[in-house]
């Protein structure tokens, strides 16, 4: 069983499909979910809170109907919206207690959890004053800190760095990496900023068009995907290019002494100086790059094919 | 978690049985509703009839005080049903003011911020939401409708040197049930309305307006058509008229029309249909685009 299950989810919003046909399990500790903008992530959270009923297919949270069985669901899940969505009129303190007791825990731990979830998010010192009062990232922070005040089995971020500076953006990159290491909370992240993905998720679902463009693991991607390496160089390019390849490289000379190179794992920029200089080679540039998630997010957007299992990119 | 820590930890507390989450909602409205000055202001200028009606009871118990009075007639300051009907007639108006001065601070705060998507995100349904709501606010009405009421009719009761209470009791349950008909209809139509409302102020209005102006618009068609029929869009007049056949008190012939008891409920109900159709098509977690 997986964190997440879709079987042929449909959700069509009056004549609109928004999602459709989306099928995969999501098991990662932390899920990325990715698309441009109407490609139906919101619809895809708000579908796995029950605020939508799909019209073909089912969608599970821990093995639990999203619709059928919506409240046992709600009751594991932590939820921060993307846009502002809190009672301004109250106190941090007394917003995120509301919020407590309404996930079902009794008053005098709500109370509790409460300070402690602000103090953990850093909203400590300024836990008595309205959240009105609060400033962009704030109000970000105390949206995570009703989300986790109690002790969600689910997080759900929904764009949780929309609007931060970028101090406090790594400060909720840190917060999302401390829950993760934690281990007991499973985190689903939407976010349209690949980087808060790649540095925070273990696997990625993206979405184009309501449909799966592309699901696999960040992790084995990482592990599997190869450094490539572009030199330009002044001299006897072609034993170099030999002594190269004798290490282990795939190589491959363009006219004006340039190589392109795919590196393998042992081998290190500061073998390519040893050769090159004993072969009387000059290295004018090198430029060292590796498969990013920016690369799988491209190739997923340039080919829309809908992925039902884990796909290796 | 903990503040000394700085950690992060999983609850593994109790949890509170479904149902209470409503009463979570209730409770942080009221709370929400009486931390006003002007809740508190309406509060204590609506209990002022009923302190009038407490005199009037005392002295109609006290043999010296009618004396001094120059009273000697039992039947001038008599203690029945019409005295009753009279207190809640008295306690009508306040009470709408006190619904239209709070059913907007219980749902427009959550509307201006926002707040639906994060508060149904938890384990609590629309119904129970508005339920929740509902509840706060027949809550805080009833302190100024039935509860002074009954106040008042357990001390006639023991005032009186007679076993009053005990020979009049349809009268008590005249008075609450007149009293919860008005103040439950208040509570949806509050409510429905501030949804639909995200200004307080506008709100208030808005909900004054929706007793004030059917009520002249029925005046005018009743006058105009002649028929007394334009008295079912005056929901105070029918509310009067319901509580006074509540009470056991016979319809005075030529004084005011005679609505039937049907026609009213009827209307009412219709009433209070509309304001769940209002609620329920406003209090939603998202905003759907339909296309």
């Amino acid at each position: 069983m997986g964190v997440i299950d879709l079987e042929g989810l449909e959700v069509r919003l009056g004549n609109r499909t928004v999602l459709n046909g989306l099928t995969g399990a999501l098991q990662g500790r932390v899920i990325g979910l990715l698309g441009p903008n109407g490609a139906g992530k919101s619809t895809l959270i708000n579908t796995l809170l029950g605020f939508h009923r799909p019209s073909r297919g089912t969608a599970r949270v821990f093995g639990l109907d999203t619709h059928r069985d919506r409240a046992q669901i709600r009751a594991g899940i932590g939820y921060m919206p993307e846009n502002d969505s809190f009672i301004g009129n109250m106190s941090g303190v007394r917003f995120v207690r509301y919020m407590a007791e309404l996930a079902g825990l009794p008053a005098e731990q709500a109370l509790e959890r409460a300070h402690e979830a602000l103090f953990y998010v850093g909203l400590g010192e300024v836990r008595y004053r309205k959240v009105n009062t609060y400033s962009l990232g704030m109000k970000q922070l105390v949206k995570l800190a009703q989300a986790l005040a109690h002790g969600p089995r689910l997080l759900i971020l929904d764009e949780p760095t929309n609007g931060l500076d970028p101090i406090a953006r790594q400060r909720m990159i840190q917060l999302i990496k401390d829950i993760r290491e934690e281990g007991s909370v499973r985190l689903l992240i939407s976010s349209h900023l690949l980087r808060d993905i790649d540095e925070t998720c273990d696997e990625v679902l993206i979405l184009k068009s309501g449909r799966i463009a592309a699901l696999c693991n960040i992790e084995e991607e990482r592990r599997a995907n190869r450094s490539f390496m572009e030199l330009e160089t002044v001299g006897a390019t072609e034993q170099f290019s030999v002594r190269i390849r004798g290490l282990g490289c795939e190589c491959a000379c363009f006219p004006g002494g340039r190589i392109k190179l795919v590196i393998p794992g042992h081998v290190e920029a500061r073998d390519l100086y040893v050769i090159a200089s004993e072969q009387g080679v000059q290295i004018r540039r090198m430029n060292q790059r590796r498969d990013s998630l920016e690369d799988i997010f491209l190739r997923a957007m340039d080919h829309e094919w809908a992925r039902p299992e884990h796909v290796s990119l | 978690m903990s503040v000394y820590k700085h950690n992060y930890r999983a609850y593994t507390g109790k949890l509170t049985p479904g149902w209470t989450r409503i009463l979570v909602l209730a409770r942080y409205g009221y709370a929400e509703a009486w931390s006003s000055k002007i809740t508190i202001g309406i509060f204590i200028l609506s209990l002022l009839p009923c302190i009038g009606f407490l005199f009037g009871i005392y002295l109609a118990n006290n043999p010296m005080a009618r004396l001094l009075l120059g009273n000697h007639n039992q039947r001038v300051l008599a203690i029945n049903a019409g005295f009753f009907l009279n207190l809640m007639d008295a306690q009508f108006g306040p009470a709408l003011v006190l619904a239209a001065w709070i059913a907007p601070r219980l749902i427009t705060f959550d509307l201006a911020d926002d707040a639906l998507p994060i508060l149904l995100s938890h384990p609590i349904s629309r119904f129970g939401y508005v339920f929740g709501k509902w509840v706060a606010l027949f809550a805080s009405l009833s302190l100024v409708t039935w509860i002074p009421a009954l106040v008042l009719f357990a001390y006639q009761g023991y005032s009186s040197p007679q076993p009053w209470a005990a020979a009049n009791v349809p009268i008590a349950f005249g008075l609450v049930a007149g009293a919860v008909i008005w103040i439950a209809f208040l509570s949806l139509l509050g409510l429905a309305l501030s949804s639909w409302v995200k200004w307080r102020v506008v709100a208030t209005g808005a909900i004054f307006a929706a007793i004030l102006v059917p009520a002249g618009v029925g005046a005018i068609v009743t006058a105009v058509l002649r028929t007394k029929w334009g008295w079912l869009l005056n929901v105070p007049f029918m509310m009067s008229v319901l509580s006074q056949r509540l009470l056991g008190i016979p319809d005075l012939a030529g004084s005011q029309p005679s609505l039937p008891t049907a026609g009213m409920t009827a209307m009412l109900t219709l009433g209070c249909l509309l304001c769940v159709a209002m609620l329920f098509a406003r209090i939603r977690a998202r905003e759907v685009v339909r296309g």
